[in-house]
């Protein structure tokens, strides 16, 4: 067998999907990268700037396609979604269907990776908080988008913002017991840069404690505190009351153990990250096991393999930062590497 | 249909015109009520606050009372009763074994399988608000009101399992099918501060003071309520709240089911908006509604 | 006033008081997670002497005493607004309920004796006559606290309305009632 031969499908094409596809593609494998979407970059291609040095996630999407494209091998399928895979010898079978023209088919290959994603988790299960029911609340995903339009000075940025966290993680009545790992950072970049775009913004960011785990993170959030001069409140906001334009967010200050009220004119949910349900749909047509929450699970001792010639990339496993994503992509193009050399 | 109804206490002295209206407006509908035989009171905050047993059992009681008079349905128009009889169907459901003693001092067997509904939630189960906007005869257009569900109608939602405990809907859904128009507020599900009227009352006062603040700052012409307590707070002890920016406060606190009549064709004198404490005539005026 | 603390030594392990609660109740509150999530939205926290979170910290460090002394415990509206909002789902209003109860037994010092009154004579009525009346309630409650004229005006409004009524209804089985009440406080009184 031949490189020609033998074929590696990606399921979506977000930041470790593009990676895995770089990879395998700059090895000479055939891959074909199919995205539900009309462009390529997933989440990240939402976001505006990063931690932990505030470097842009769209250049690098950027970046990455532009090399995608010089790479003969590599076949990108846009509008595409996987809507059947059914195992075979020495491989499965794919369903596409173009969700633009409605056209549909199916193709053989011979390696599947999952790389279809987080979303998060909807926050109107919060009726304490009103999302959905009063304007500017806005979850962490929806608020990217408007950092970008105060970036481009294309609207003004509020007096005051609210960033709440923990709102669906570590929660076991109303959402999930898990850490949805990256809120912390996020969240500390996200006040940080309306802090740099426009310092007399008034940011307070309500945490239960802030995880920050990484290489130069702690460093990270410490800058956002003490340099770009955001309020770190220690309390979960209860209740958020409607006061003319306002937003008034009750919580207990439980340093000091009382209760207090801030004014804001915007808030932000960092809603828990959650599995997409097409991704239980697609494990379910191989009978792959997930975990209690939907995300698929890699087998102990490899960081993407889930079962022979099945792998993963990036927050279809669980909630990661981009950089993360990028590593488990190149994980899983070195074992389809591994995978196809054997099998020639 | 046919359904056992609980009054509870209030019903004879400070809530007459609920009462009356509740049974009004359920032969309207045509619920057939028949009074729980001979119950007894709820036990209220009282009873939980001393004796959680006790409470239990003055409810299991009631429930019991209601299986002997051949209903598996009650329903209540207090927000409190319906949390102290609904709480006690919970616990029969989950925690039969703790029950049991109680049901021995009341040789009776635990009343099980006792349907507890509040009036409000019964009427938009049973009734689609298509059904209930074919009745209106006169529509409450223009009135904006603030739908008030006040703390225990849909709280703790494991134990009422009615709406959402936060951001409920269906006295808004159902003031909107009655051609009202209802206001967006915060403090629809907050508590009023009523179990503290008589014993407590600056509580009360501070508490009460904060729902008619958030109503008329969302623009609300009336409070609607759906419990005897909340209403005899809101309404009964408006008089002696002060707001923020002098004057005094005048705002109509009115009951659902009279607010219903109304938009049903029923007269004044019949919905007995006389016994308010705060007059309503003025604001009906204003719409025509009289 | 200004309160000052003795240097505590609290143990490692499940508290008395937290172990009865969890054993009495089925509300373990080792699930705390001190977000404050309940204190920040309750109905009276600023008027309490020591709020919901700070009070699930006492049962973990077995404050007992503490506990049941606490003015919150009377204050506390029972409005379940805490019990919904906590990402723990601890019933802290049962706990409430529970520690009240137990001050009561007990007679331990009870700031809001008032409070505590009004309850005893609602549960006097309801032990008597089935049903409460609003009216007698009232005037019992004013003689108990020694201030006839408590709730004076508020009462003329609602009298002038025909609202307060000296006769109103009663259980007419008051038998089936009155065990209720007796053999559970002889239950307490061997406990």
């Amino acid at each position: 067998m031949s490189k020609a031969d033998t074929a590696a499908l990606i399921i979506g094409g977000g930041i470790a999907g593009l990676e895995t596809a770089l990879k395998l593609g700059q090895g000479g494998y055939t891959v074909i990268l199919a995205e539900k979407e009309s462009a390529l970059g997933g989440n990240v291609a939402k976001l505006h700037s990063s931690f932990p040095r505030w470097e842009d996630p769209q250049e690098l999407i950027k970046v990455k396609q532009a090399e995608l494209k010089t790479l003969p091998s590599v076949r990108v399928l846009a509008n595409t979604e996987i809507t059947g895979l059914q195992r075979q010898s020495g491989g499965f079978t794919a369903h596409w269907t173009d969700r633009a023209t409605q056209k549909s088919g199916s193709l053989p290959v011979q390696a599947l990776i999952f790389a279809t994603g987080f979303e998060l988790f909807n926050a109107s299960v919060y009726g304490e908080y009103g999302y959905g029911i009063y304007k500017n609340v806005v979850n962490s995903l929806e608020f990217e988008h408007l950092l970008g339009m105060y970036e481009q000075r294309a609207i003004h940025v509020p007096e005051s913002i609210a960033f709440f966290k923990c709102v669906g993680s570590r929660d076991r009545s109303k959402g999930f017991p898990y850490c949805s790992k990256i809120c912390c950072m996020y969240t500390a970049k996200q006040a940080g840069l309306v802090k740099k775009i426009s310092p007399d913004t008034q940011c307070y960011v309500f945490y239960m404690d802030y995880r920050a785990s990484g290489k130069e993170y702690e460093e990270f959030v410490r800058q956002v505190i003490e340099e770009r001069k955001v309020r770190y409140v220690r309390g979960r906001p209860s209740k958020v009351v409607l006061e003319n334009d306002k937003l008034l967010v009750r919580f207990e200050d439980t340093l000091i153990g009382v209760p207090m009220e801030a004014s804001v004119d915007l808030i932000v949910l960092a809603s828990a990250v959650v599995p997409r349900p097409e991704t239980l749909a697609l494990a379910r047509m191989l009978g792959l096991k997930t975990d209690d929450y939907g995300f698929v699970e890699p087998v102990y001792g490899s960081p993407v393999r889930i079962e022979e010639r099945i792998f993963m990339a990036g927050g279809c496993g669980f909630a990661i930062e981009s950089l993360g994503a990028i590593a488990q992509g190149a994980a899983a193009a070195a074992e389809v590497t591994a995978l196809f050399n054997k099998s020639e | 249909m046919n359904v056992a109804f609980y009054p509870g206490c209030s019903h004879h002295g400070l809530a007459q015109e609920y009462d009356h209206t509740s049974r009004l407006i359920c032969s309207h509908l045509a619920v057939n009520l028949t009074e729980v035989e001979d119950w007894n009171c709820c036990g209220a905050t009282a009873a939980h606050s001393l004796d959680h047993d006790l409470s239990l059992a003055l409810n299991v009681r009631n429930l019991a009372q209601v299986k002997r008079g051949g209903h598996d349905s009650v329903v209540t128009p207090c927000s409190g009763c319906f949390s102290r009889l609904k709480t006690a169907a919970h616990e029969i459901r989950h925690d039969p074994d703790r029950l049991a003693e109680i049901s021995r001092k009341l040789e009776c067997p635990l009343p099980e399988n006792v349907e507890v509904r509040h009036l409000l939630q019964l009427i938009v189960e049973e009734y689609s608000l298509d059904r209930i906007r074919a009745l209106v005869k006169k529509p409450l257009c223009g009135l904006k009101a603030a739908a008030y569900y006040g703390c225990l109608l849909t709280r703790p939602a494991a134990v009422t399992r009615f709406d959402d405990p936060e951001q409920p809907r269906s006295m808004d859904n159902l003031l909107q099918a009655l051609g009202a128009e209802p206001v967006t507020w915060s403090y629809k599900a907050e508590c009023c501060g009523g179990g503290f009227n008589a014993s407590e009352p600056v509580i009360a006062l501070e508490l009460g003071q904060a729902i008619l603040d958030s109503a008329k700052n969302a623009g609300a012409e009336a409070i609607i309520a759906a419990c005897p307590l909340c209403q005899m707070n809101l309404d009964g002890r408006q008089g002696e709240m002060t707001p923020p920016f002098g004057g005094k406060y005048d705002i109509p606190v009115v009951y659902f089911t009279q607010l219903m009549g109304l938009a049903f064709g029923y007269a004044w004198r019949e919905l007995r908006f006389k016994k308010l404490i705060v007059n309503p005539r003025k604001l009906l005026e204003k719409y025509c509604l009289l | 006033m200004i309160e000052t603390y003795a240097i505590r030594r609290p143990e490692a392990q499940e508290s008395p008081i937290a172990r009865q609660i969890r054993e009495d109740l089925g509300i373990d509150v080792a699930r705390c997670l001190e977000c404050g999530k309940c204190t920040g939205g309750c109905s009276y926290a600023a008027g309490f002497d020591y709020t919901p979170r700070k009070i699930i910290q006492l049962v973990k460090l077995g404050e007992f005493d503490k506990l049941l002394s606490l003015d919150a415990l009377w204050t506390c509206l029972s409005c379940q607004l805490c019990v919904d909002r906590c990402p723990s789902g601890i019933n802290i209003p049962r706990i409430m309920d529970y520690l009240r109860a137990r001050a009561h037994r007990a007679n331990s010092n009870i700031t809001h004796k008032n409070i505590e009154k009004f309850y005893e004579i609602m549960l006097s009525d309801i032990k008597n006559r089935g049903r409460i009346s609003e009216t007698i309630m009232m005037i019992k409650y004013n003689l108990a606290i020694k201030n006839l004229f408590a709730n004076a005006s508020f009462g003329k409004k609602l009298f002038l309305k025909g609202k307060l009524k000296f006769f109103s209804p009663r259980t007419h089985n008051i038998k089936t009632i009155q065990p209720l009440f007796r053999r559970l406080s002889e239950k307490d009184g061997q406990a």
